[in-house]
């Protein structure tokens, strides 16, 4: 008896009580209370005071939220007759407004706050994270002979004008999504020459207030 | 993006003039939420939500006249920023209690005579029109009908005004 320790047991179930109140599945005005401060009293000795305090503050929360929730039961149940009582009384008008008097409330309306922003950062979070690039350092080699420079196959104009036919569909669109399936850095920077280019001689344009490309 | 700023967001728009803030299955459905724990969930991230707001002077309100979900600020701050949409109206928070009698008598809507019958006035129209103007009540000419919009439920702590009502009583 005297090492009887039920402390763990009536927490789970208090536990218990509180998730089946908060998924509705229960009303604690339904919930007896006494059974639980019973055994908390029988099992309570010297020897397991120490982790019943826990115990008994888990279940008095329960037991003040019981009796708050029946204080709203009994205010709802002659409310309305209150109300109409009170104007039995003939009141002036300043009176009414004398009673509405500190029962307003102030709300907050963040209309600054924008889902299509919160999305968008959701999104780039989101985004798998590319491996950070590690740089090597380049072996100097000497060369023998002579040494011709690589010629490019293709002209710039002509590789400036293939990604023009390339994007021209997505227009008018972002930046970001110009780029958006392109992971290369190298390929990024070298389609990004040629949109400066394009941009340069009027093929594109750009508005600066929403940020986007168009033809 | 978190949890928080998505409740933030949620909790503090204002759709319409008498609609602000988020019913439980809106909430849910933003936080892609669909365990059958919903109802625990919801409960513990509302509550850990309101402890974060707590000390800017916020509260987690819910409005039983539309099942929404909305921030207010806390007493001591609604005292200092003196929220009170009829100052110096006196005549129009008596039509607006009257209205709330009748209407909370009858289900959220009342017929406009049973008001005037009420009020003792002859000329309730003028009042009535402002309150809708205002958004707290909706109109219906054509059945001379009045009905209450969720608005009240968000502006005005029903409690307190009850148990202001039981005291004057006593009085």
């Amino acid at each position: 008896m005297e090492n009887k320790d039920l402390s763990e047991e009536i927490n789970e179930k208090i536990e218990n009580i509180r998730n089946r109140v908060l998924s509705r599945e229960i009303s604690l005005l339904d919930v007896e209370l006494v059974p639980l401060f019973e055994s908390l009293k029988e099992s309570l000795t010297i020897y397991n005071i120490n982790r019943y305090s826990r115990s008994y503050d888990n279940a008095f929360q329960l037991l003040s939220q019981k009796f708050e929730e029946l204080k709203g039961l009994l205010n709802f149940l002659d409310n309305k007759e209150k109300f109409v009582e009170f104007l039995k009384f003939n009141p002036s008008d300043d009176e009414i407004f004398e009673l509405f008097n500190g029962c307003w409330r102030e709300t907050l309306n963040f209309d600054v706050l924008s889902l299509k922003f919160l999305e968008l950062s959701e999104e780039k979070l989101c985004r798998d994270k590319r491996a950070p690039f590690s740089i090597e350092s380049i072996d100097n080699t000497f060369v023998k002979g002579s040494f011709l420079l690589e010629v490019p196959t293709k002209r710039f104009t002509e590789k400036m004008m293939s990604f023009f036919d390339e994007i021209k569909a997505k227009l008018p669109c972002s930046y970001d999504e110009i780029f958006e399936y392109e992971h290369d850095q190298l390929k990024i920077y070298e389609k990004f020459v040629y949109l400066l280019h394009l941009l340069q001689i009027n093929k594109i344009k750009y508005q600066k207030e929403t940020k986007y490309l168009y033809l | 993006m978190n949890e928080i700023s998505v409740l933030m967001y949620l909790l503090s728009k204002k759709s319409n003039i008498f609609q602000i803030g988020a019913s439980e299955d809106e909430i849910l459905k933003a936080l892609n939420f669909k365990d059958k724990n919903k109802s625990i969930y919801f409960q513990n991230l509302l509550n850990q939500f309101s402890k974060y707001i707590e000390p800017l002077g916020l509260q987690i309100r819910f409005n039983p006249l539309n099942s929404h979900w909305y921030i207010s600020f806390d007493s001591d701050t609604t005292e200092i920023i003196s929220a009170n949409p009829f100052n110096g109206k006196a005549r129009l928070a008596a039509t607006l209690f009257c209205t709330l009698v009748c209407c909370f008598n009858n289900s959220g809507m009342t017929q406009i005579q049973k008001i005037k019958e009420l009020r003792k006035k002859k000329d309730i129209w003028e009042d009535l029109k402002e309150l809708k103007k205002r958004g707290f009540i909706e109109i219906d000419k054509n059945l001379n009908h009045v009905y209450l919009t969720p608005l009240i439920g968000y502006l005005l702590d029903l409690e307190k005004l009850f148990i202001k009502i039981s005291l004057e009583l006593k009085k």
